[in-house]
């Protein structure tokens, strides 16, 4: 009636973004492991000459995990989740699919451009902005490509309400559309000049503003990358994996909203406005946290989903991940708002407190939902069962340790750093120099170092594990329904 | 414009903003559980939308609406089950 | 309403769309017109520092040290006078940072000298036991790109009226002209120095990138 039985859901182009996800995880949390063993011995800064220095591979660490990685993770699901959810196969029609793998191919060509670009020297220096111009509109590009298939998909869809997980995509293609194309207004010098390199731009904002603009975008792009398609991920991969429908699909729907919301909100609560009355202001902030409170909503959602269901986080390890990752989800949110408190932050800023806390989100909730979600993609792409059982079993042991030695360390890091900047004796003069205070950080940053292997050694084990997957695993006959099968 | 006056109208906006948003997203979840409670519309069903993707399940909602009777029949049966 | 939002994907991405512009509206743009002004005193780079600074930049120098220092007696005492807004005016980009690694560095020419530096540079342990920075021994070696430094005055002069060449405002000039002023003004630095092969480069009129880094460190203040 709807379809004919010959039609199949199209994976091509969500198997070319796995491959990204994979490869792209290992490449820039290898160099991330690389500049946390730089940062506890900093002969490792020398061994390839100026190209090799925590200075130039620590962009290439952020950038990679999260454009590359996260981005390239998000494509993968979108491309999968999108056909399943609208209910329509990528194979018919022709022009998605070319758009598809014209996102693709250029995207592998963007991200190879980025990595030399950023090796060589060539910055902005922007934080998750510092590609030159030219990088800038390929993502662009790319990005419009992206939402081409998103509204493409939609547009033939058979189901006619949209599921809450496409709201989540839909979101993020729009929020980093805005936030990117803002915050990346450069002017190319060689054409105004006629001279010089014809890569280099300078940036459209100046000081202050230029920062003010930056920290909307880094704050709001983290949003956009790091939540909202995760939770697109998490609203499927969850029910589908287990078997139960979500808990209250009304709750993810304002959760949704609520979400929207709270995040742009975030950059304003530093305003004071001299002249606005008092009772005004007063009312401001009481409406503000009327607002936030169902953004919570989603964690909760995920949580209770599992409801009676307990026993498969014992039996499924990809449930394990799922449900990690929706704690530590909560976690990061928890802790995001407290380092905003005034006199928190005063402590954290400049601190390894912030990084602790951005490697929380990452590693805990990203990384966990990314992997899991692809598992559970990869008997349905390869229509095999999934290689092994015990590894995902031991990755997923493994990996936990290594974030809980990853944040407790930064924790005690951060914390004990800003506690000796501003320690001061019985006369009021400082108590340590500044080369003090980094001293004391050895350990800890080997500490946060090893927890960091451990991760990276969790991914390559998770490449393997899908690579004898796409291989040599066993073949399925049937598409499993939800728990992924696994020998 | 003088500075004070931009400031003026950033408070009040940011103001209004937080205000017009929390109207509307309270009125946006009583219309949620008001509709379901109602019996206007299940918004419950739409979950099923995640676990009954194959490419030949039952749609939840079609976009061609002669369908819509005899789908939602099947789902609601299931959901039964 | 909602009901028909959420059966139209069109309208439902306008909506979403509005909503985040309107926060980025209200929050940013008012406080660009304030925070744009020049505080009094504070002066464009001169080509050769931007040349350095651009160096800084290449090397990602902020992604350790910061350059912006909070209104805190334990900072005020370390770093000096807290940075104000209209200090940064003719900064693009900004450089703040976000991770102190290393210390700030926003007034760094008020207590280093070109010594100092050099010596550093070379090797931050030999001067700073228990320093985790990278050696920068390639910096004495690589010669700066004067082309781009000019390029991006100009540019900043031409479409944001920086105002070089205004009384009391550093000189550009032509290429030529800023091309003179960089070298007399790369000779005063290279004359504190010790390192011999930049030394013989400087006299070949060849200018290294750590002259010019030293230049912009110094102008820090």
């Amino acid at each position: 009636m709807q379809s004919s039985s010959a039609i199949n859901y199209d994976y091509t182009v969500a198997k070319y973004f796995t491959v990204a996800t994979i490869v792209l995880g290992i490449v820039g949390m290898t160099v991330g492991v690389i500049i946390a063993f730089q940062l506890a011995f900093p002969e490792l800064n020398n061994l390839f000459g100026e190209y090799g220095t925590f200075g130039r591979l620590r962009p290439i660490h952020t950038d990679g995990v999260a454009f590359g990685f996260t981005v390239s993770g998000v494509m993968a699901t979108w491309y999968y989740v999108g056909q399943r959810v609208l209910k329509v196969s990528m194979a018919e029609s022709k022009f998605l699919m070319f758009i598809g793998k014209l996102q693709f191919w250029l995207y592998v060509v963007l991200v190879a451009s980025v990595v030399v670009s950023l090796l060589l020297g060539i910055t902005t220096s922007k934080e998750y902005a510092e590609f030159e111009w030219p990088i800038d509109i390929l993502v662009v590009i790319v990005w419009v490509l992206w939402g081409v298939s998103i509204f493409g998909l939609i547009g033939i869809r058979r189901e006619k309400v949209l599921y809450i997980s496409v709201w989540y995509y839909i979101a993020t293609f729009l929020g980093v559309a805005m936030l990117y194309v803002f915050n990346n207004m450069e002017v190319p010098t060689y054409f105004v000049s006629g001279m010089g390199d014809w890569y280099h731009s300078v940036s459209m904002y100046a000081g202050s503003n230029d920062a003010m603009v930056q920290w909307w975008y880094g704050h709001n792009a983290v949003a956009f990358v790091f939540t909202v398609p995760i939770i697109a991920m998490i609203y499927y991969f969850l029910p589908k994996e287990s078997g139960q429908p979500i808990f209250s699909y009304k709750l993810s729907l304002l959760s949704f909203w609520g979400l929207m919301f709270v995040y742009l909100w975030a950059g304003g609560h530093h305003l004071l406005y001299s002249t606005v009355p008092d009772w005004v202001q007063t009312m401001g902030s009481i409406f503000s946290i009327i607002l936030i409170l169902p953004s919570w909503g989603s964690a909760i959602n995920m949580l209770l989903t599992m409801k009676g269901e307990w026993g498969q986080l014992r039996e499924n390890p990809l449930i394990k991940f799922y449900v990690l990752a929706s704690t530590f989800y909560m976690l990061s949110t928890l802790e995001g708002p407290i380092q905003a408190i005034k006199s928190v932050n005063a402590l954290a800023h400049f601190t390894d407190w912030i990084p602790g806390h951005v490697h929380d989100g990452t590693l805990g909730w990203v990384g966990f939902m990314i992997i899991g979600a692809i598992f559970h993609m990869a008997p349905r792409m390869f229509k095999r069962e999934i290689f092994s059982k015990k590894l995902i079993e031991t990755q997923f042991w493994l990996q936990t340790t290594g974030i809980v030695m990853y944040f407790t360390s930064m924790w005690i890091a951060g914390i004990t750093q800003g506690m000796m900047w501003r320690a001061t004796d019985q006369y009021g003069n400082l108590s340590y120099s500044f080369i003090d205070t980094v001293e004391v950080l050895h350990p800890y940053w080997t500490l946060r170092a090893v927890g960091g292997l451990f991760y990276l050694i969790g991914v390559f084990m998770w490449a393997y594990n899908m690579y004898k997957t796409a291989t040599s695993s066993k073949a399925i006959e049937k598409e499993p329904q939800y728990a992924s099968p696994m020998a | 414009m003088d500075m004070e006056f931009i400031r003026n109208l950033q408070g009040w906006g940011y103001v209004a903003m937080i205000f017009g948003l929390t109207i509307g997203f309270y009125a946006y979840i009583y219309h949620l559980y008001k509709s379901q409670k109602d019996g206007v519309k299940d918004y419950e069903k739409y979950s099923r939308m995640a676990l009954n993707d194959d490419i030949d399940d039952s749609l939840v909602e079609s976009l061609h609406p002669q369908n819509n009777k005899k789908i939602n029949r099947s789902v609601k049966d299931e959901l039964a089950e | 309403m909602f009901h028909w939002l959420e059966k139209n994907p069109f309208f439902f991405a306008v909506g979403v769309f509005l909503v985040i512009a309107y926060a980025g509206i209200v929050t940013i743009v008012p406080d660009f017109m304030e925070s744009a002004r020049p505080l009094k005193g504070t002066k464009p780079y001169t080509a050769l520092q931007i040349a350095g600074r651009q160096i800084y930049i290449a090397n990602g120098c902020n992604t350790c040290h910061s350059q912006l220092i909070r209104p805190f007696k334990s900072e005020t005492d370390r770093y000096g006078k807290y940075s104000l807004s209209g200090e940064y005016a003719y900064d693009r980009p900004f450089l703040w940072g976000s991770r102190r690694i290393g210390p700030d560095l926003h007034r760094v020419g008020n207590y280093r000298t070109t010594d100092w530096n050099e010596n550093h540079m070379l090797d931050p342990e030999a001067v700073v036991p228990g320093s985790v920075m990278p050696k920068y021994g390639f910096m004495f070696k690589k010669s700066i790109d004067f082309k781009t430094a000019y390029a991006e005055a100009y540019t900043v002069k031409k479409v944001f009226n920086v105002p070089y060449d205004k009384p009391g405002m550093p000189k550009l000039g032509s290429y030529e002209q800023a091309k003179k002023a960089a070298f007399t003004q790369a000779g005063k630095i290279v004359a504190d120095m010790r390192n011999q092969g930049v030394k013989d480069a400087y006299k070949k009129g060849d200018i290294k990138e750590i002259v010019a880094i030293i230049a912009y460190l110094n102008s820090l203040k």
